[in-house]
């Protein structure tokens, strides 16, 4: 909603400064969004008097003139034609810089020194067309800014209303609240009627046949209009605030719109068939054509203004094509009415028009506004278009609505806002912005009548929250709450998620947050069959483009596109993870599971590129060793890496399943090269999966303390020959799960297959630790013990010492 | 002979000054020392003197050992020192080479801010609460006082997944879930991604919020700036002026946006705050008692606040980032800053 500074001052004679007036309609909760000075930068557009024109020595169509600028004497060379010695006009000085960017210089002109330009009416933005330079009133004084000397300086004042604020959507409605900010009288328009002898009644009838949709229906009528242009000062007003002019009818409806608020129609009264109005709800299917050339098909909920054939209007949203003020419109039938807001935001919604009048009727006009807004137009039609009034005004109120009456009470009022104010000061209050009170006996309460303009109040909060505002938010004392604090620590759920994030960080991972929707066919793209489980996407009924378009069941896509993109970047060392929900669901079905995955991708180069670094790039078994990390963080052991079964996205010789016990953790593995060319990704991508929620279940509290051993350990290497299908897990779990005595830990120190090993096979070192808690092992000891687990280990697996 | 000595220590002090490494020096002392060293020799000698001679000689001989000895070790503990110090010289290594580190990685700066909003309000005794990013209807907007065709929906341009369910527009909808589960005195904090129907330069269709509430009896308005006052102060720091003015959420009564002096220019105007002076932060208002009503509780006895902030946002403000598309782009160079 945007106001100017002048036009509020005619309804409320306030002191402030343009800005000061901004910043108290901010802290009373009409926020301004910006303020610009009509005119503003032009203050060096000047007020001069052309002391002589000539004939430019060198050009025909060129003026030389001797400008007084009340200060000297300056020479402008000038090319309109409709000026003469004497004359006032508008000098921009050198400096200036006109609306579009204009920006004025000395200059010389066909060999002539032209210090400045003398403007029109549309150089100055004061017009959309000027046959000439603009000659000024002659009793100005020179020098002075002409948007200053013409009382045109003025400010715009944008305001961002929140919802609940009809009553603001009009300059009176933001002057009331000026007036009861500096306490002063909102002074009303006040319309002039002069009604000739002829009435309405004759001429005219209004039927509401749809009264729940529209409670109140006036009309009054205007003949022998003439339709024209509308003065100066009205399209300035109008452009002022954001309208366009189109003629002095329309014009007038939309002028006492910003003024009070309420929307108008003027209709020609000679399309009205049987010069009859009736409110009735649209034919289903019907076609209408809006004045704005767009056809519309109705539906049956649509409220219609029809006359006695045909509907006229879309009733609080846009009048017809039909019915439209034209050139040679001589009758006018003027429409002032109420609809309810939700039939007009629906219409308004299903048919695209959202329009200044939709805006306000949805928000809850003003029902006690028709007449008063009908009367006004219908004065300023009569003053602008020459018209005769008609006597009378058709008001069709058939379902009267009762004013609402609260109750506030002090005590509630000074309990929730910790103010201390009275009945007294409660009453001061809300009679400044226009509400009744009345006392009510024996008790600190007051009974309230809320005026129709403000259809936002229906409760006693509501009224606490006007004593609020007008109080001063600033004026409320600042306190701290008092009361019982039960704080407990995070639930594991949440700190473990601290937890996983803290340890990829560590391990040089940077978290990324993709969107959660995304492409329909992003699985697809990946390999995943129709069959699983993920396939079963929840598609969203509005997406905003169909890249995203339904809920992720999987954060790998995304990720993918985050590699290629940011190998794009040529940031070609990647670790980047996800910890975000997966939106999983039952084919068919309503229910939806919010799963929370960690996915982390690993591309490039181990260690970081430098002078001295190594530059081999990382394989399986860095992504293995940060998803070993995540888990012992979580104090999560004996996980297994299942290669028989992992997804169709990996490589299937580099891939596996985390498995514990038989609980499916995630997956782990190198992408299938197919899937990353899919990508426009060239180099390999590792990647790992952690279905959190599974984690969360299974995560360990903490760690448990065993006790150290003050004695040396022993060290024996043994390398074995085995078969290749001998995975190294096989050996491991041997060694750590068999009884031998005095085994601390072991470790596989290398692996070789080549020269010296028969093909088939693989020579797998070991390192074994052995250590007691209670003694210093002999080398007897030791070695007895380790025979043994060598023997059993070469037993069991079909090995060999090499 | 004691001319004899004489010459000899002049020799042996001249023959040690002379060696100039400690293998040389190791010669010299078998030069003097050794089996057939000089004053071995002298030593081997001492049985052809008198009786008389014999200690006075034997006497200067000693002397004269114990002087090579300690110039002895004097000029090895010398040629040791140098030594090292030349070793030393020549392994000067070029300090300013960069060291080697580790790949370091990066909280996402959302995360960042999430978590210290989160901490914050730790203190103040408030517990975290999490809900569901698909929301029925009723939590994410009847429940919150936004019925059908309310004008309210207006400023949320809503994804449908179905008739009744949607992606929630807001965190508040934890507020519902939480009240319905416990009873007052109640704190929490509830952060969360959030989707709105509109995107271009300053607005993504996902982003995150963090939704707070306090309910209790007795809880006022001026608790309310309290509250918040202390929180502005704690994340952006001391020094900036916070004002309170009048909004609309359909959920609290009365309403306030909360703004803080601009942390970019102090106050005097600039681009990011619009020339204001104030940078719009937080949403919030006392708990509307329609709310207390759909969660069953008595809006006689209790009262509470309510507030709300976008913690893109905040990341903004904070680390001074001027796009808010960069969060959601996930190029490293941006991640790698936090």
């Amino acid at each position: 909603m945007i106001v100017t500074y002048n036009w509020l001052k005619e309804f409320v004679d306030f002191q402030y400064t343009p800005q000061e007036l901004c910043d108290r309609l901010t802290m009373v909760g009409l926020e301004v969004e910006a303020i610009e000075e009509i005119g503003g930068k032009l203050d060096s557009v000047i007020v001069a008097r052309l002391e002589s024109v000539e004939q430019h020595p060198d050009a025909d169509r060129l003026t030389v003139c001797q400008v007084n600028t009340g200060a000297e004497v300056v020479q402008v060379v000038c090319g309109a034609t409709n000026h003469k010695t004497g004359d006032l006009i508008a000098l921009a000085q050198p400096g200036s810089v006109l609306p579009g960017d204009f920006k004025i210089k000395k200059s010389k002109i066909r060999g002539q020194v032209s210090q400045g330009m003398l403007c029109s009416e549309k150089e100055l933005a004061l017009a959309e067309d000027s046959p000439g330079i603009m000659i000024l009133p002659t009793d100005l004084s020179l020098g002075e800014p002409v948007f200053a000397a013409l009382g045109l300086k003025d400010f715009q004042i944008e305001i961002g209303l929140t919802p609940n604020r009809p009553d603001c959507l009009s300059v009176v409605g933001v002057a009331r609240e000026v007036a009861a900010l500096c306490e002063q009288d909102l002074n009303l328009p006040v319309s002039k009627l002069n009604e000739i002898d002829e009435s309405i009644e004759n001429m005219a009838s209004v039927v509401i046949e749809n009264s729940d949709g529209c409670p109140r229906y006036a009309a009054r009528m205007i003949k022998d209009v003439k339709i024209g242009p509308s003065p100066d000062w009205m399209v300035r007003r109008l452009e002022a605030v954001g309208m366009r002019s189109i003629n002095n009818v329309v014009d007038v409806t939309n002028y006492v719109m910003m003024e009070l608020g309420h929307p108008l129609h003027a209709f020609d009264f000679r399309y009205l068939h049987d010069g009859k109005i009736v409110v009735k709800s649209a034919q289903q299917g019907e076609k209408f054509t809006t004045l704005d050339g767009q056809e519309h098909s109705l539906v049956a909920e649509d409220l219609m203004i029809c006359d006695g054939q045909q509907p006229v209007a879309m009733a609080g949203v846009m009048g017809g094509l039909n019915s439209e003020v034209q050139d040679d419109t001589s009758t006018i039938l003027l429409e002032a009415a109420y609809f309810k807001p939700t039939m007009i935001r629906r219409t308004s919604k299903r048919h695209g028009l959202h329009t200044e009048s939709s805006h306000r009727f949805e928000r809850g006009a003003d029902i006690d506004m028709i007449p008063v807004a009908l009367d006004r137009a219908a004065s300023l039609i009569a003053e602008l278009a020459d018209g005769h009034v008609l006597s009378g005004m058709i008001d069709n109120y058939q379902r009267q609505l009762d004013p609402t009456v609260v109750e506030v009470c002090s005590k509630n009022t000074q309990n929730l806002l910790n103010i201390s104010v009275d009945c007294a000061d409660i009453k001061k209050m809300l009679e400044s912005i226009g509400l009744q009170t009345q006392d009510v006996d024996g008790s600190d309460c007051l009974q309230v009548t809320v005026p129709s303009f403000r259809p936002d109040i229906e409760r006693e909060v509501d009224l606490i929250e006007e004593v609020a505002r007008l109080y001063g938010y600033d004026q409320i004392p600042v306190t701290m709450p008092v009361g019982t604090v039960d704080a407990k620590l995070p639930p594991q759920r949440q700190l473990l998620q601290k937890y996983l994030r803290q340890t990829l960080v560590s391990a040089g991972f940077s978290e990324a947050m993709n969107y959660s929707f995304v492409a329909e066919d992003s699985l697809e793209k990946i390999g995943i069959s129709a069959s699983d489980v993920r396939s079963a996407q929840i598609k969203i009924l509005n997406p905003l483009s169909e890249d995203q378009s339904v809920m992720r069941t999987s954060l790998v896509p995304s990720l993918l596109e985050t590699v290629s993109r940011n190998l794009n970047y040529r940031s070609s060392d990647l670790r980047l993870f996800e910890l975000r929900p997966i939106f999983l669901t039952q084919p068919e079905s309503e229910q939806c599971t919010e799963k929370l995955s960690l996915t982390a991708v690993m591309s490039g180069q181990r260690e970081p590129e430098g002078w001295s670094q190594s530059s081999a790039s990382v394989d399986f078994y860095d992504i293995k060793g940060v998803v070993e990390d995540v888990l012992a963080k979580s104090d999560i052991y004996n996980v297994s890496f299942d290669s028989n079964d992992s997804q169709p996205y990996l490589h299937p010789g580099k891939s596996c399943q985390i498995m514990l016990g038989k609980q499916l953790l995630g997956y782990l593995g190198e992408f299938h090269p197919e899937i990353l060319a899919r990508f426009g990704i060239d180099q390999p991508v590792f990647v790992f999966e952690l279905d959190v929620e599974a984690i969360i279940t299974v995560a360990g509290k903490h760690a448990q303390f065993k006790a150290l051993s003050r004695f040396p350990d022993v060290i024996r290497d043994s390398a074995l020959l085995l078969d290749v299908s001998i995975s190294a897990d096989q050996v491991m779990n041997f060694v750590n799960k068999s009884k031998v005595r005095f085994v601390e830990s072991a470790t596989i120190f290398d692996l070789y297959t080549g020269k010296g090993v028969p093909a088939g096979k693989k020579s797998l070192a070991i390192r074994v630790c052995y250590r007691d808690l209670e003694k210093t092992l002999t080398e007897a000891e030791v070695g007895k013990s380790h025979d043994k687990l060598i023997r059993s280990l070469c037993h069991q697996l079909d090995a060999e010492i090499r | 002979m004691q001319e004899r000595l004489q010459q000899l220590q002049k020799d042996v002090l001249t023959s040690l000054q002379k060696a100039k490494d400690l293998k040389s020096l190791q010669n010299v002392r078998v030069e003097i020392l050794g089996k057939k060293g000089s004053l071995t020799e002298v030593m081997k000698g001492m049985r052809d003197l008198s009786a008389e001679e014999r200690p006075v000689i034997g006497n200067l001989v000693n002397n004269l050992k114990k002087e090579f000895e300690n110039s002895f070790l004097s000029r090895q503990l010398q040629l040791q020192q140098q030594d090292i110090a030349a070793k030393l010289a020549s392994e000067k290594i070029d300090v300013t080479l960069p060291g080697r580190r580790t790949a370091s990685g990066s909280l996402h700066p959302v995360t960042l801010v999430t978590d210290e909003v989160v901490e914050i309000f730790s203190r103040l005794g408030f517990a975290v609460a999490e809900g569901p990013e698909i929301e029925q209807d009723f939590y994410n907007f009847e429940a919150l006082n936004i019925p059908k065709d309310h004008p309210a929906r207006d400023m949320q341009d809503t994804f449908y997944i179905s008739d009744d369910r949607v992606l929630r527009t807001h965190t508040s909808p934890v507020q519902i879930r939480t009240m319905l589960k416990h009873k007052p005195p109640i704190r929490v904090i509830a952060p969360g991604t959030v989707y709105r129907r509109d995107s271009d330069l300053t607005h993504s269709p996902m982003f995150h919020q963090v939704e707070g509430f306090l309910v209790d009896s007795h809880v006022t308005f001026g608790d309310l700036k309290g509250i918040l006052t202390h929180f502005l102060n704690e994340f952006f720091g001391d020094g900036y002026s916070v004002r309170f003015r009048p909004s609309f959420f359909p959920f609290t009564e009365p309403s306030a946006e909360v703004d803080i002096e601009c942390v970019i220019c102090g106050g005097k105007g600039c681009r990011v705050c619009g020339k204001t002076g104030w940078l719009e932060i937080l949403g919030c208002g006392m708990i509307d008692p329609a709310v207390f009503e759909s969660v069953n509780y008595d809006a006689d006895k209790f009262s509470g606040f309510a507030f709300g902030m976008g913690l893109e946002r905040m990341a903004m403000l904070k680390y001074g980032v001027n796009d808010l598309r960069l969060f959601f782009e996930n190029d490293l160079r941006f991640l790698k800053q936090f």
